[in-house]
């Protein structure tokens, strides 16, 4: 288990992570979710000791990551892919952190195979691509089968069949009781491995939740309704808890009711309905729904967002 | 990546993870030795800078011996010059090489521990071993003894293969002299010790270019300007102040006669042991700075 209280770390005036306090369950996938500068790779930083926290603990079972006796098989780490010297092979790379924990060859040479490297082991590591790269990060993590799996940005520059083999990797070690702890910054992938998911925004924690919870928080409950009389029934349907909005002259997306409720308006008031849709609310709109005041880098828009609907 | 990605990965994903019988192994600081060494004798820099020294060390040395006495100064021109002078200048033809190896080891030194922090390396390296300072007393000692063992081969090189040449100018190096052993022996240590002195302000700097410019900057810079005040004002201070410079104090660890007094006007002399601990001090307080900026900082 991964335990932070009141972690925090500043860099002269701009506080990176503030004071945040969170539990990392074994036995699960808990994903760490947030935009570009939350946070994250800050607070994993600390958790393996490389970033000394401003004021706070962060302990991994009990324990900071200097106090465990064999880091390696306790806690594996891939923190960014470029962790690695540009001038060394993938497998001296691997054999020389082997080497601190005299793990030997035969699990070096398993990493390898595991994470695919086989064909490029031998090769000097500045010439790998960002994928390679990170595959090499992973095995680096892997290479003590650690207890404890945390992995920042695991899936960046992987293609897809590796983005599919790293979610794998990560429900199969949570179902052997291991504790397994991914940051990214796309809700989507998260969606599709996590458990949990704590969300951080601007240094702080904005939510801490099953993935279902979160879904269903965001879910809302907007319907579209396409109707050719949608003045009059935008009128019909509106009032304290309902909020109707006209985003084309045929088309309604109602707040506040359920489709079945619209249907039976609709109904007696004679209206004729060309399109009734209760609109599933997606992670990545809760994320956005979350994080919506916790950007810290905003992209000037591209016209309006109508796009998004 | 599609072109680089291995066949044997095609949807290999349900069993990734095989229980390993590692677990029993734990983190020791011989296996941090080990992995120091492992590091340093799997870069090419580490290979190029040890046959760029021998090289150069060999090449300088029978450049020197082979160029006839007239054309040298301080060259004993007598027809028979004393034994002493002799043996000082076979110790000079053989460990002219210092001149240049502390500069490639220098180079060596920094790259050790800068080349981590340049390439990120040292996360990894900090995340293995979370205390950090098992793997700066590591990566020294591992440095310390390569440069030692590399110092010796140059030096010892060096002078098998130029004293045979150096009976033609009126020169019989005397190999059973203890007198000279000792300043080879010297030579080398000279050399592990610039390269530590490297090492650790490479570990200050963190920054590969920075580092070199600045170990090299103390060993050829920092010398050149005091001695260049000193003859052109006449100041004793600068003087002085230059024979603490690890050059100047470290060359009188493989001086073959320094048995000059320790003071005329003024002028501080050091000899072979004044200018190895003197040496020595340079690196201890440079390590023990980088030993306490490493424990601080965030890597």
């Amino acid at each position: 288990m991964i335990e932070a209280v009141g972690l925090t770390k500043r860099y002269g005036e701009k506080t990176a992570v503030d004071g945040i306090n969170f539990q990392v369950q074994p036995g699960r996938v808990t994903g760490f979710l947030g935009p570009n500068g939350a946070g994250k790779s800050t607070t994993m930083r600390m958790i393996v000791g490389l970033d000394r926290p401003t004021s706070g603990s962060v302990t991994l079972n009990g324990k900071t990551y200097a106090e465990l006796k064999a880091p390696l098989h306790e806690v594996g780490v891939l923190l960014d892919a470029k962790a690695v010297h540009t001038g060394r092979s993938a497998y001296n790379h691997l054999r020389a952190l082997a080497a601190t924990h005299g793990i030997g060859r035969k699990r070096v040479n398993e990493v390898i195979a595991l994470t695919g490297l086989e064909a490029v082991a031998r090769k000097r590591v500045g010439g790998f691509s960002l994928g390679m790269g990170q595959r090499l990060g992973i095995a680096s993590a892997l290479l003590g089968d650690p207890a404890i799996l945390i992995l920042d940005e695991p899936v960046n520059g992987l293609d897809p069949e590796g983005v599919i083999w790293v979610r794998t990797l990560a429900r199969h070690m949570a179902s052997e009781g291991r504790t397994v702890f991914l940051s990214s910054h796309l809700m989507s992938e998260m969606a599709q491995t996590a458990d949990q998911i704590i969300v951080l925004g601007r240094g702080r924690i904005i939510a801490d939740a099953p993935v279902g919870d979160i879904i269903a928080q965001a879910a809302g409950n907007s319907v579209r309704v396409r109707t050719p009389d949608a003045e009059r029934f935008a009128e019909l349907l509106t009032n304290k808890e309902v909020s109707v909005t006209k985003s084309a002259p045929d088309l309604l997306v109602v707040n506040g009711t359920s489709a079945a409720h619209i249907g039976e308006v609709a109904a007696g008031s004679r209206i004729v309905l060309h399109e009734l849709t209760p609109l599933a609310g997606s992670l990545e709109d809760a994320y956005l729904a979350l994080t919506e005041d916790d950007v810290e880098y905003h992209a000037a828009g591209f016209g309006d967002q109508e796009a998004a609907q | 990546m599609s072109t680089t990605t291995p066949t044997t990965n095609r949807h290999a994903a349900p069993e990734p993870v095989v229980p390993t019988p590692a677990r029993s192994s734990r983190l020791t600081f011989g296996g941090v030795l080990k992995s120091e060494f492992i590091k340093l004798f799997t870069l090419r820099s580490t290979f190029w800078c040890i046959v760029i020294i021998v090289v150069l060390s060999v090449g300088v040395g029978l450049l020197l011996a082979t160029v006839q006495p007239p054309a040298r100064a301080g060259i004993p021109s007598a027809p028979n010059p004393s034994t002493l002078q002799q043996q000082a200048t076979a110790v000079r033809d053989a460990t002219v090489g210092t001149g240049i190896g502390q500069l490639v080891l220098s180079v060596l030194g920094v790259l050790v521990i800068a080349g981590e922090y340049s390439t990120g390396m040292i996360r990894s390296t900090f995340a293995a071993e979370p205390r950090r300072l098992p793997t700066l007393f590591a990566k020294a000692i591992v440095l310390g003894i390569t440069t030692f063992v590399v110092g010796l081969i140059t030096i010892f090189g060096t002078a098998a293969i130029i004293f045979p040449l150096l009976p033609a100018l009126h020169v019989h190096p005397d190999w059973s002299d203890s007198k000279l052993l000792l300043a080879l022996f010297g030579a080398a240590a000279y050399l592990a010790v610039i390269s530590l002195i490297a090492f650790s302000i490479g570990a200050i700097i963190r920054n590969t270019a920075g580092g070199i410019a600045t170990a090299i900057g103390l060993i050829l810079v920092v010398p050149t300007i005091l001695e260049l005040v000193a003859g052109t004002t006449g100041a004793v201070w600068a003087e002085n102040l230059a024979s603490f410079a690890p050059t100047q104090a470290g060359a009188k660890v493989y001086a073959y006669v320094s048995s000059t007094p320790a003071t005329t006007d003024g002028v501080v002399s050091l000899d072979a042991h004044q200018g190895g601990l003197v040496l020595i001090a340079w690196f201890v307080v440079l390590f023990v700075v980088a030993a306490v900026l490493l424990k601080r900082r965030d890597a």
